[in-house]
């Protein structure tokens, strides 16, 4: 089996205080690469060129909201987790939203770091997991392929 | 276009209330302006014991290896990365603090002189949670100081611009303006919201009168908001067009009117 690289963490929120404290803490604590950004559209175009594991994104921003973010997101690269960021009075909308745009994980703010670290962690391995099927499925396309191409010159030997 | 003028009148008794229910936004607004920074130094502080547990591993032994000094630059990279939110979001806490301070200040209850610029700017701090996804314009020209009870004046900035956001539930853009007049100043609030409807606009200064629903408010705020304007002797008129947007216009004069010519502007209205 091949060597994983880092899983890589994007982090958007208008909010400058907000992706400094989260980048701060998941540097300390994991080793994941960080990718922080104050503007979603900026984001947007760093995930066309990037690979991205987990993309978390706060629901209210100007400009583009969250889940309008994330949707994109997902054009982008299928394969990322996503996770949203949600304050206390926007709640409702963001729940509704969150089952209309197929979100991983909400973490509602003021969030804690041993529950944002853990939904981090697992997303990263949803990720993983993703991309290590999709290997395997890719894996299992070219085996097929070949097999197909032995039973073809089985037959042409034997006729 | 469907416009109104207020009319002078007396409604004491509801002063109160009225009061109550823009403290109730004032803090509402306060609370959520606080949650961001306060989230943001809750986490770090988080981090930073976190990072002091882990250099005291690393010093327990007396011992300092290679794989531990990576760690240590971590620590420090991370640690670095804290101070600067730290700051950010103490000066953000400062910057509100302040504004707050020019709101509810008890001296400011007094008459006073000031720059009504100041209040607006206060105001908007205040309310910023509410004024996202909304492009707010300053147009401040320089106006001269006025004598008056900077605390009402506030509230009157409070009311109108937190209509205005009501009004603009799907954004929009707020501009605030400040005009020199004559013997006075001219304030303007103007959204690009939902507007009012010429049947609605005649009565929208009357005590009582709400499109809100009762959950929403009293139907005080723009009673308050004209009572208040009567008293430092001036006049709020509105202008407003269903789907365009409205306009409230305050005119103050720079002198505040004695008691008598106060009691004048009411008789009047009768």
């Amino acid at each position: 089996m091949s060597e994983m690289p880092q899983p890589t963490v994007m982090i958007v929120d208008d909010e400058d205080m907000v992706v400094g404290a989260i980048q701060s803490f998941l540097e300390l604590e994991t080793s994941y690469d960080v990718l922080p950004f104050t503007s979603p559209e900026i984001a947007l175009e760093t995930l066309e060129e990037r690979p991205t594991h987990v993309i978390v994104a706060d629901f209210m921003m100007p400009g583009m909201d969250g889940v309008s973010f994330l949707t994109r997101a997902r054009e982008l690269r299928p394969a990322a987790t996503r996770i949203l960021l949600t304050g206390y009075a926007d709640k409702q909308n963001a729940i509704r939203a969150i089952n209309e745009a197929g979100l991983y994980a909400y973490l509602e703010k003021p969030w804690n770091n041993e529950a944002l670290k853990l939904i981090v962690r697992n997303a990263a391995e949803r990720s993983r997991l993703f991309e290590e099927l999709d290997r395997r499925v890719g894996e299992l396309e070219r085996a097929n392929e070949e097999l197909a191409g032995f039973r073809q010159r089985l037959i042409h030997a034997f006729l | 276009m469907a416009s109104a003028t207020s009319r002078p009148g007396d409604h004491q008794g509801l002063i109160n209330q009225a009061h109550l229910a823009t403290l109730g936004t004032l803090v509402a607004g306060v609370a959520h302006e606080l949650n961001t920074p306060l989230g943001a130094i809750h986490s770090n502080h988080d981090v930073i014991e976190r990072a002091l547990r882990r250099l005291q591993d690393i010093l327990a032994d007396e011992v300092v290896t290679t794989d531990e000094l990576a760690q240590v630059r971590k620590i420090v990279r991370a640690m670095d990365g804290v101070l600067a939110t730290n700051r950010i979001a103490v000066e953000r806490m400062v910057k509100l603090v302040d504004s707050l301070g020019t709101f509810g200040r008890p001296d400011r209850a007094e008459r006073d002189r000031v720059d009504l610029r100041e209040g607006l700017e206060g105001t908007l701090t205040v309310l910023a949670h509410a004024l996202k996804g909304i492009e707010v314009v300053r147009d401040l020209k320089d106006i001269p100081a006025i004598e008056c009870y900077p605390n009402r004046l506030n509230q009157v900035f409070m009311n109108l611009i937190h209509n205005a956001v009501q009004a603009m539930d799907e954004g929009g853009m707020l501009t605030v303006r400040s005009i020199p007049e004559g013997d006075g100043v001219r304030i303007e609030i103007e959204d690009t919201g939902k507007g009012i409807p010429p049947d609605v606009i005649a009565r929208i200064f009357d005590p009582g009168f709400t499109t809100k629903g009762r959950r929403v408010g009293m139907g005080l705020g723009l009673a308050i908001t004209r009572q208040i304007v009567d008293h430092h002797g001036g006049e709020i008129s509105v202008d407003s067009a269903v789907g365009r947007g409205t306009v409230f216009r305050i005119r103050l004069p720079v002198r505040l009117p004695g008691p008598e010519a106060r009691e004048g502007g009411s008789d009047e209205g009768r």
